[in-house]
């Protein structure tokens, strides 16, 4: 007999509806936030002239079109940030489109791959735990995609210890200054290179430069300082801590530090740096300056449509990629890919998946040279192997090579947004061997 | 002072002078057993993804256990544990790489310099009372969130600081030459914690423990009693620091590299969080703390769930503590499962033959 | 040490970070007034709407509609957390309160990054058609939107002042912050009371999250912890009076702005609502109070 009865508990009913409804809305919200995707219009035309001959184009990643491979699995794994405010996640998923595509024409010799995606929260404990999760678990025999905050610096020693040699697209310094990483990005450092490069090519008199206040701020400002300190340009080095929640004293303090004839050139993630020039512009300060300049984070169609016909070339980005609006066949092939394979791809067409393209296409391609068993050794010899190899995202063929270091790609263009979209404003221009590290590298490479 | 639950079972405390009787005795075997457990089967059963990640359970256990004295002994709310994580972090990776003291010297003087910090923080803060305590150390915490962002973490460079910002190569922290490796680290990090959790426990056995009852049942009536509520509660802010400036030095050595965006003020929010879910008043609570914290996201991790998931449910969990179960899961796991030993005895008892009536009638 | 004309532009930047600081502050307190709960939440609250707001202007809905939705879901959210969490937690103290909040704010912390990813760079924005308008003060511009801020923080002082004070509904609010059972012994109909208090907090952390999307930015982190710094603000003034927090935010972004010229403290300008709050709580706690009444836990 019972003495009394238990009331059902409301709350627990109530917040388990609440966890269900949040289910449902993120099932929706991701599938109408990629649908209202803006897309350049250029890129619109191309996948829909590129969608009736679709299958055929993909193929083109593998060696044999339409024959779905079915051998033993080549594994490869791929660590990269995905936290509030930060997620490179469209790199490695990229990437993996790219495998699917190889995987359902032919694989490498039969073989498909199989790609581990680890995602970390800017975490030391987290992100040595997922690399060795990578090789102890997963086995894999190669890494490929790494986009990390700290990833590098972390892992580097790990790396060189098991003998993987790594093709990422870094942000940590260890990502050009360690003989086991080589980057199909530019980085922090040397892409504000580029913009500040480009600054002092419209002869400012004064360069600013700010960025966030994320690990590694010295060596970053490092090289723009030199670039400036050879041309006889007074230059100053700012950080603000990110999220920044006051931009509008950010703008001011940096158009008040440029001077009319001056530069200010910022690194900061997209977000950001877009807070910081619309600050500027609410703050009627955008044309007090004689430029203003961003490195390659900016280089999105997302920006220039947020910022607006204001900043129409006022503000030179610096783009370690090739414009994905231009013809050639490994655009049309990428954005293929991106049509069929990309589903996962939120951002759609834009620097992070051409990152992911150009690294899956460097790895494929160094994998198809192994005769024999995929071994971390044969693997990774391979991949250490690729010598100018035209990914058609670059300015320059990208080389591996056995050097203590590694910048292979050096050469940059540099865009401007008009009327909400990035147009080109100056080719191909090789980054200054005044930086100390370029030339270091120069020095090596030949 | 945040539930009714555990002031009943501050009132079951024994006195030390009491003899162990078999529940205590059957309590210690299975806490060495477990200890045991830890120290030499969980290093072979686990890969190197899960005893990385342990390493860090054991790290954040003795940071939840710092907390939960301060929350659920003392019952001041701390809104800054993971700035004072941050310092001792701070000081041992800054000792480590400018001296080459042994290992237990650094973790040592990381606890007692995080100690001072914390007493000094401590101090003033004693005159404010629950939510504007609570407030002040989060303003704190803030404060030194900002200065970390500037100052960064020693990475072996020069000067006071010890950061070198223009790095190609940042050298790693060292660890002790012992436990060099991941799963030597772990069992180094269980020792550690160990005895982190034998110091509070001791304190909590004697006569600070029986002080902070009383000022977590009636302030004005310990006050009364002649309890100096002033000593008790700095007392309390020390230990917590020092066993968390210890974790800290743990930390380090952990994870070689230290950045500044690893200890954002939100860390403070979802570190209480876990901590009262699990049990601010037990000290099984904060091993459960430690396990939401830091072993849950490595297993959703690895079956593909986004992170924010936990966010989540860490949120709904402090709600379902606070509402409905104040002791935390520590308190509320067991007594759920004993209530469930009861209806299936009950279920059983009435499967059984009936025996002859007696007075009082057998009611299932 | 800078001159006169470099700390200049800093005063009208640090008015509009004042009056940022004012906008969430204000709407803390006189959440705290009506209903005894600090609401710490009042940023996420606000952010989630402002960012679904921007999902609606994306997918073509008028803006007005979308703004509107904003307020609503603040003021929505709000309302079914006090109706759900007010009477259990009713008897508990205000730092329970304050932290069950905290839960809630985890709750949307997560649920808006799952929902409006960072993926692909995205940078979000909402403008406002105020932004571009304005005029010149000095050397910079000061829009409309800074201004309908600050107006809209001097107006919610002295609205809700008027109303909590010489209402009948006001003062049914701030006798049932003060005590639940008391004031529903005296035939106030507590139910219908919290819900209005809860509603009317909602729709201003609504407001204010569209405002601060704009003037700050749409980034779900940086909306949900600036409650944080605007507690500074409602510290100061002891959670009791809204006039002194609006006077008491202004200070907290000048000071904050005016620190920026001058080298060696820059960088450590964010420190100031957090090291203002700390001094200010020690300084006007110098006397200790013993407290017998339940409401310390």
């Amino acid at each position: 007999m019972r003495l009394y009865k238990r009331a059902p508990d409301a709350r627990a009913t109530i917040a388990l509806a609440a966890v269900i409804g949040l289910a449902a809305l993120a099932g929706c919200s991701s599938n109408t936030s990629s649908a209202s995707k803006p897309t350049s219009s250029a890129a619109a035309s191309s996948t829909g002239t590129a969608s009736t001959g679709a299958t055929a184009q993909t193929s083109q990643c593998g060696t044999k079109p339409g024959v779905k491979a079915a051998g033993t699995p080549i594994p490869l794994g791929g660590i990269v940030t995905n936290q509030p405010g930060t997620s490179f996640t469209d790199i490695a998923n990229m990437a993996n489109a790219y495998f699917t595509c190889v995987n359902d024409n032919g694989g490498i010799n039969g073989h498909p791959i199989k790609y581990y995606i680890e995602s970390e929260q800017t975490n030391p404990g987290q992100i040595a735990a997922e690399a060795k999760q990578l090789v102890q678990t997963d086995h894999v025999v190669g890494i490929v995609g790494n986009t990390s905050i700290i990833e590098c610096s972390i892992d580097h020693s790990y790396w060189q210890k098991l003998g993987f040699y790594i093709v990422d697209s870094g942000i940590a310094p260890e990502c050009w200054s360690t003989p086991n990483s080589a980057a199909v990005n530019m980085g922090p450092r040397y892409s504000s290179d580029g913009a500040v490069q480009y600054a002092l090519s419209q002869h400012v008199s004064k360069i600013v430069f700010d960025q966030s206040n994320v690990p590694g701020t010295g060596y970053i400002a490092a090289g723009p300082a030199a670039l400036a300190g050879a041309a006889h340009v007074a230059v100053t080095q700012l950080t603000e801590n990110v999220p920044i929640s006051d931009a509008n004293s950010v703008a001011i303090k940096e158009v008040d530090d440029a001077g009319p004839n001056g530069a200010v050139v910022l690194n900061f993630t997209p977000p950001e740096a877009l807070v910081i020039l619309q600050a500027a512009q609410k703050l009627g300060l955008e044309n007090r300056v004689k430029l203003w300049g961003c490195s390659t984070p900016c280089n999105t169609d997302f920006l220039a449509q947020a910022l607006g016909p204001k900043w129409n070339h006022k503000l030179f980005v610096n783009a370690e990629l090739t414009p994905a609006f231009t013809s050639s066949p490994s655009m049309s092939l990428y954005k293929a890919i991106l049509a069929q394979y990309g589903k996962a791809v939120s951002g759609g067409i834009g620097s992070f998946s051409q990152f992911g393209f150009a690294e899956a296409e460097i790895v494929v391609h160094a994998l198809e040279t192994i005769k024999g068993a995929y071994t971390v050794a044969s693997v990774n010899g391979a991949i250490k192997a690729v010598s100018n190899f035209d990914t058609g995202q670059l300015c320059q063929p990208w080389t591996y090579g056995s050097y203590p270091m590694h910048i292979p790609n050096n050469e940059d263009y540099t865009v401007t947004p008009d009327n909400g979209h990035m147009v080109l404003a100056q080719g191909c221009t090789q980054i200054s061997s005044v930086d100390p590290q370029i030339a270091a590298y120069r020095k090596v490479a030949g | 002072m945040l539930d009714t639950a555990s002031s009943t079972a501050a009132a079951r405390q024994h006195s030390p002078l009491h003899r162990p009787g078999t529940r205590t005795l059957v309590r210690t075997g299975v806490i060495a057993l477990l200890l045991l457990f830890a120290l030499l089967a969980l290093p072979q059963l686990l890969s190197l993804y899960y005893i990385d990640t342990m390493t860090q359970v054991a790290v954040y256990c003795v940071v939840a256990l710092g907390l939960g004295v301060l929350v659920g002994r003392v019952g001041l709310v701390s809104l800054g544990q993971a700035a004072v994580l941050a310092i001792g972090a701070w000081v041992a990776a800054r000792l480590l790489f400018a001296t080459t003291q042994p290992y237990p010297l650094v973790l040592l003087e990381a606890g007692v310099i995080t100690m001072a910090a914390g007493t000094l923080i401590g101090l003033p803060a004693l005159r404010l009372r629950g939510l504007y305590l609570a407030l002040i150390t989060l303003m704190l915490a803030g404060a030194i969130t900002v200065v970390l962002a500037t100052t960064n973490f020693p990475n072996g460079g020069h000067g006071f600081l010890g950061y070198n910002g223009s790095s190609v190569h940042i050298p790693a922290i060292r660890r002790p030459g012992i436990a060099a490796s991941d799963p030597a680290y772990f069992r180094y990090s269980v020792v550690v914690a160990a005895l982190m959790f034998l110091l509070v426990f001791a304190h909590i056995r004697t006569r600070p423990g029986r002080a902070w009852a009383a000022i977590r049942q009636s302030e004005p009536a310990a006050l009364a009693a002649g309890i100096n509520t002033t000593l008790y509660k700095l007392w309390a802010f020390a230990l917590a620091s020092f066993v968390t400036g210890v974790a800290g030095g743990v930390l380090a050595g952990a994870v070689h590299y230290l950045y500044s965006i690893d200890f954002p003020t939100q860390d403070s929010i979802t570190l209480l969080a876990v901590v009262l879910m699990g049990g601010a008043y037990s000290l099984w609570g904060a091993i459960v703390a430690a396990l939401l914290l830091q072993l849950l996201p490595a297993l959703l991790n690895n079956w593909g769930v986004s992170a924010d998931w936990l966010t989540i449910l860490f949120g709904l969990g402090v709600l379902q503590v606070l509402t409905t179960a104040p002791a935390g899961l520590a308190d509320q796991v067991p007594r759920d499962l004993a209530r469930l030993g009861r209806l299936l005895r009950r279920r059983v008892r009435r499967g059984r033959p009936r025996r002859p009536a007696r007075s009082g009638g057998g009611t299932g | 040490m800078p001159s006169w004309q470099d700390f200049q532009p800093f005063i009208v930047s640090g008015l509009a970070l004042g009056g940022v600081y004012a906008l969430s502050g204000v709407g803390t307190v006189v959440l705290y007034q009506a209903t005894g709960v600090l609401y710490l939440a009042f940023g996420a609250v606000g952010a989630m709407g402002a960012l679904i707001a921007w999902s609606l202007i994306h997918a073509g809905t008028p803006e007005w509609v979308a703004w509107l939705v904003c307020v609503a879901f603040g003021g929505a959210v709000t309302l079914a957390y006090g109706m759900v969490f007010g009477p259990p937690l009713a008897r508990r103290g205000p730092l329970v309160k304050a932290v069950a909040t905290l839960g809630l704010t985890l709750v949307l912390f997560g649920a808006m990054d799952l929902l409006w990813t960072a993926n692909g760079g995205e940078s979000r924005a909402i403008t406002l058609p105020t932004d571009n308008g304005g005029f010149m003060v000095g050397q910079v511009q000061v829009n409309w939107t800074q201004v309908i801020a600050l107006c809209a923080g001097i107006a919610l002082v002295v609205v809700t002042g008027v109303f909590l004070r010489y209402t009948k509904l006001g003062t049914a609010m701030r006798a049932m912050a003060n005590d639940r059972e008391i004031t529903a012994t005296l035939g106030v109909p507590v139910r219908r009371v919290e819900a209005a208090a809860w509603l009317g907090c909602g729709l201003i952390a609504g407001l204010a999250g569209l405002l601060l999307a704009d003037l700050v930015a749409l980034d779900a982190t940086t909306l949900t912890f600036l409650v944080i710094s605007s507690l500074a603000a409602a510290l100061i003034a002891r959670l009791r009076s809204i006039a002194l927090t609006f006077v008491a935010a202004i200070a907290v972004g000048l000071i904050h702005d005016l620190l920026t010229p001058i080298q060696s403290l820059s960088n450590y300008r964010d420190m100031t609502p957090f090291v203002l709050a700390a001094a200010a709580l020690l300084v006007l706690s110098r006397h200790r109070v013993i407290s017998l009444s339940r409401e310390d836990a």
